[in-house]
């Protein structure tokens, strides 16, 4: 990612829907409207679950 | 950077629908308010009754059994092999960690060595969708685990979106019976034992979160059985309205319980069924093999079917993305039904 980029954006850009998905930057959770940078490792983590 | 509603500290968390954020501390405290409202107003259980907890080794059931020992409630976990490959494999070994980690009693049912069975070969014998033959069995298992033990209540891990989408199936049907039975807690009755459900009120989000800060380990990836069900469906359905419109989910469930609920209850007065000839668990008619049984019967008496040979065509793609292709499968270009 160049120059930091809002993870909700992100989430979009993969067509993923923010409500349905955590964010997890560097081992912590954080809001969707977190700036994130180049160097982040960054976790999604879809929320939803069957049976 | 956002902050919590609460506390102004660096939030952790989003919640639409209450058009807010949390920190960890607050959206803790928010989840344990939701919880023991849900107990409290629905009359769920107390301190004083034994719980059995089944628990899946999904998100919403582990958090389940970690809010009932940390509000101080006497929970046993109760966890049923499936024998859905490679992913019950993985369930089982992340349930009895997080039993033993917290020093937690878990009964371990397993369909095959204990019933001669498992989930996909059911579904192949019964030529049904195998959450059919599933919930079946779970709920088999969760009545005799809870009659064998002594236990007051069974609780399970369904959030309000697996609720609300539950309801939205129904109210497509307009299925009242099903409806009428939709509810949080159910009282025991003819050897049947309670049932509760004490996550209503909390969402898949929430739920999911609590696990990332309390540290809980889970299995993220979903049953492979589960992937395009209508379940899935109807929960797609219902997140494209909370999209646009944040709240919705909560309001069509919870203004059911609260005003179309009572409207369809009647008091049923049903004769107590005869006990199993097979098992002695109720039953239906006098000397019946239930269900549960008869099903054993059928699913034991043939080969074990391997998981992938249940799957449709996109679900089996992602099963092998997620575990990777058994022994069974490689190098097999067919792929069964
Ligand atoms: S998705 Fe279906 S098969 Fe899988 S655990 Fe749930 S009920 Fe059973
Ligand atoms: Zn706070
Ligand atoms: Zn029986």
């Amino acid at each position: 990612m160049r120059g930091g980029r809002v993870a909700h954006r992100v989430l979009e850009d993969l067509g993923l829907a923010p409500a349905g998905h955590l964010i997890i930057r560097n081992g912590t959770l954080v809001p969707s409207d977190t700036m994130l940078d180049d160097d982040d490792v960054i976790e999604i983590r879809p929320v939803v679950s069957g049976g | 950077m956002s902050k919590c509603r609460s506390c102004r500290a660096p939030a952790v968390i989003d919640l639409p629908r209450h058009n807010a954020n949390f920190c960890a501390e607050h959206l803790e405290q928010l989840c344990r308010r939701q919880f023991r409202r849900a107990v409290d107003d629905f009359e769920m259980f107390t301190t004083e009754d034994r719980i059995l907890v089944a628990v899946s080794g999904g998100k919403d059931s582990l958090a389940l059994w970690d809010l009932l020992v940390t509000e101080g409630y006497d929970a046993v976990g109760l966890y049923i092999g499936l024998g859905i490959g490679r992913y019950s494999d993985e369930s089982h070994v992340i349930v009895d960690a997080f039993a033993r980690d917290r020093d937690l009693e878990l009964i371990t049912v397993d369909l095959r060595a204990d019933h001669g069975f498992d989930v996909p070969t059911a579904a192949r014998v019964t030529d049904r969708v195998p959450c059919s033959s599933c919930g079946l069995s779970k709920r088999h298992i969760f009545d005799t685990a809870a009659r064998e033990g002594g236990f007051d209540v069974v609780v399970t891990g369904h959030n309000l979106d697996d609720e609300a989408a539950v309801l939205f199936g129904n109210a497509l049907r307009w299925d009242v019976e099903y409806l009428r039975r939709q509810a949080p807690v159910l009282p025991a009755r003819h050897g049947f034992p309670r049932k509760a459900k004490p996550l209503v009120r909390l969402t898949e989000r929430e739920m999911a979160a609590w696990c990332v800060i309390r540290g809980i380990d889970y299995v993220v990836e979903e049953c492979p059985m589960a992937i395009g069900n209508r379940h899935h469906m109807y929960k797609e359905a219902l997140a494209v309205v909370e999209a646009t419109s944040p709240g919705s989910t909560a309001a069509f469930y919870l203004g059911f319980l609260e005003r179309m609920a009572p409207l369809i209850a009647h008091d049923e007065d049903t004769d107590a069924p005869a006990p199993c000839r097979m098992c002695g668990s109720p039953s239906g008619a006098a000397d019946a093999v239930c269900a549960f049984c008869r099903l054993a019967d059928r699913a034991g008496a043939v080969q074990p079917v391997p998981v992938e040979l249940v799957l449709g065509r996109g679900a089996r793609r992602r099963y092998v993305e997620q575990w990777g292709a058994s022994a069974l499968m490689e190098g097999d270009g067919h792929g069964g039904s």
